[in-house]
């Protein structure tokens, strides 16, 4: 009696929580400020004061061909907000025909210091046209205009460790599509549940096999079915954002990515495999042993993108981490949110385990009043 | 351990004696070989390929495919024969089932292995040179990796309805990112000569060999039961 009613009180908690989580995410948390600086936000500070600007490089002026410390390297950068119309002309191969001068941010780096050289002549592979950066620089010369294909102001910086390379917007923190960003706040919260229920899985496994109490092995399969389904939003929410951030729904050569769909695979196989078996107690014991071995592409999905990557990832990491730091509202947010998603699918468990009893009862009852067996 | 080689060596036994499975997999893993030739052809002669990344891919290909056969009629052939409930009655560790199942499977499927890379070496007229020890070594390594996993697999699935399609659905996903990208990206390494960089990869393959391992000789026990 006392069980029911506190199942009765997580599910209503988890429900107001929803509810407060859509609210907070789609009218409270502010959207993410990009930290490029326009053109106008340049042109009114002091000259020689120092900023920090960020963009991708939308064109290359004169790159030398052999590097002289005292040479000019001058490029252009482009605010990200242009990153869209720039993955998709670089996708068709057709950079070159369009037109790249928007240049609400133009760089001048001079008199490359001598110590930096090493560096530098590895640069120029770097320094290819799409390359995200961001500097340090100071604002100079300002209103320039006579010529036509400078904004009214340059930037330089004397140091090449102002200099910062990335491998896209997200990793200065910077959001491209900073609308899609609120789907965020629904995929990694179902990325964690996804997370939390295969570990259900894999501890009921173990206790099944060490106790055979057949309540443990509901608990695995149930946990693993609500798993599958919360790792499907999780697999199918991100390419909405993704697509808005990145400009493709998928992309293979992401680590976070592939091993998410490599475990999403895997536990569809445990549920294809309990399917394709007949026998409680065998299903029950090979079901085990399967989601105790399918519990390494976990860890693998979870920590992919910190331990050894064999590929890149570009997949935003949001904890632990210091690029992609949260304002304190959308920390709020993510926090409400996860707790919200934990509660819902610790009521759906309590539930499915409650049929599944009642499916088991069902079938005894059959094979009682069928005498069969 | 003697207990595992005696039926790693029944195993083989039975393979030399009937040659069912040597013969699958040696055609298999020709035909593969061939389809690739053939398909590749124009870009092969133009150039427009590198035979590295060819090679790793299509050998990886040729060595898991195989690998899913053998592993998959290891045991199927067990159960379908009644043989399994005899080898069960055995007075030893499940564990060193488990252990045999490997050596056996791992003998066969490394000999295909070796078979694959010299139809690649044949068919595309291509000198490993130097860099044999290096890509017999990975294609050893991930193997080994592979089969660690995939006995323990292919004894869950023989249980099931349809276990023949339902060994690469719950293995594939298993060694698609342990095994396979390091092991291609390993031997595409290796191939071009540059195993030194591999470094990261074979440490990547040696330590799912060993999560596998371990979690295959704990858990045999219960698969096998009853």
């Amino acid at each position: 009696m006392d069980k029911s009613k506190l199942g009765r009180i997580i599910l209503v908690g988890a429900a107001i929580l929803m509810l407060l989580t859509t609210y907070l995410a789609v009218i409270y948390v502010p959207l993410p400020q990009t930290s490029v600086k326009s053109a106008d936000k340049i042109l009114s500070s002091v000259e020689g004061s120092r900023i920090r600007v960020a963009g991708f490089v939308s064109d290359i002026l004169n790159l030398p061909r052999e590097f002289n410390p005292a040479q000019v390297i001058r490029f252009s950068l482009a605010d990200f907000s242009d990153y869209q119309r720039y993955l998709a002309a670089a996708m068709v191969d057709q950079l070159d025909s369009q037109w790249w001068t928007v240049r609400p941010i133009d760089v001048e780096i001079y008199e490359v210091p001598k110590l930096m050289l090493a560096g530098i002549v590895d640069g120029p592979q770097d320094f290819i046209k799409g390359t995200n950066l961001s500097v340090l620089a100071r604002v100079m010369d300002k209103g320039i205009g006579s010529n036509s294909n400078v904004t009214g102001f340059s930037l330089e910086t004397s140091s090449w460790n102002d200099v910062t390379i990335g491998t896209s917007p997200g990793q200065f923190g910077i959001m491209t599509a900073p609308v899609a960003q609120k789907i965020f706040y629904f995929h990694m919260p179902s990325a964690w549940v996804s997370y939390l229920a295969f570990f259900v899985t894999l501890i009921a496994s173990a206790l099944y096999l060490k106790t055979r109490k057949i309540k443990y092995d509901r608990w695995a399969f149930c946990s693993a079915e609500l798993g599958v389904l919360f790792s499907t939003i999780a697999i199918t929410t991100g390419p909405v954002w993704a697509k808005q951030e990145w400009g493709v729904y998928w992309r293979w050569d992401d680590t976070k990515l592939v091993t998410t769909f490599v475990l999403w695979l895997v536990y569809i196989g445990y549920l294809m495999l309990r399917a394709s078996m007949t026998d409680t107690g065998t299903r029950a014991r090979v079901g085990a042993v399967y989601g105790i071995l399918g519990f390494v592409t976990v860890p693998m999905s979870l920590l992919s993108s910190r331990v050894a990557p064999l590929l890149q990832s570009s997949h935003p990491q949001v904890i632990a981490s210091n690029s992609g730091s949260l304002s304190p509202e959308a920390g709020m947010t993510i926090g409400i949110a996860i707790i919200a998603f934990t509660l819902l699918f610790i009521t759906m468990l309590i539930r499915r385990v409650e049929i599944a009893e009642s499916e088991e009862e069902l079938e005894e009852l059959k094979r009682t009043i069928g005498g069969e067996d | 351990m003697s207990a595992a080689l005696a039926i790693a060596w029944k195993d083989l036994k039975i393979e030399l004696r009937s040659k069912e499975m040597l013969s699958a997999m040696f055609l298999f893993s020709l035909l593969m070989v061939l389809a690739f030739r053939f398909g590749f052809e124009g870009s092969v002669d133009a150039g427009d390929v590198a035979l590295s990344d060819l090679g790793a891919s299509s050998l990886w290909i040729c060595f898991s495919f195989a690998a899913i056969v053998g592993m998959h009629t290891s045991f199927a052939k067990e159960k379908d024969r009644e043989t399994l409930e005899g080898l069960l009655l055995c007075p030893v560790d499940r564990s060193s089932i488990f252990l045999g199942k490997v050596l056996s499977n791992m003998v066969l499927v490394f000999l295909v292995d070796l078979l694959s890379i010299l139809f690649f070496s044949l068919f595309f007229a291509y000198d490993f040179e130097g860099n044999t020890i290096a890509v017999v070594g990975i294609a050893f390594l991930g193997t080994l990796s592979l089969v660690l996993v995939g006995t323990l697999v292919a004894a869950i699935s023989v249980n099931a309805r349809a276990r023949e399609a339902l060994l690469p659905v719950l293995l594939i996903p298993l060694i698609a990112f342990s095994v396979i990208i390091p092991s291609v990206s390993a031997t595409r390494k290796a191939i071009a000569g540059d195993v030194s960089e591999a470094v990261g990869e074979i440490q990547s393959i040696l330590g799912f060999a060993v999560i596998f391992g371990a979690v295959g000789y704990l858990t045999f026990d219960y698969v096998l039961e009853g």
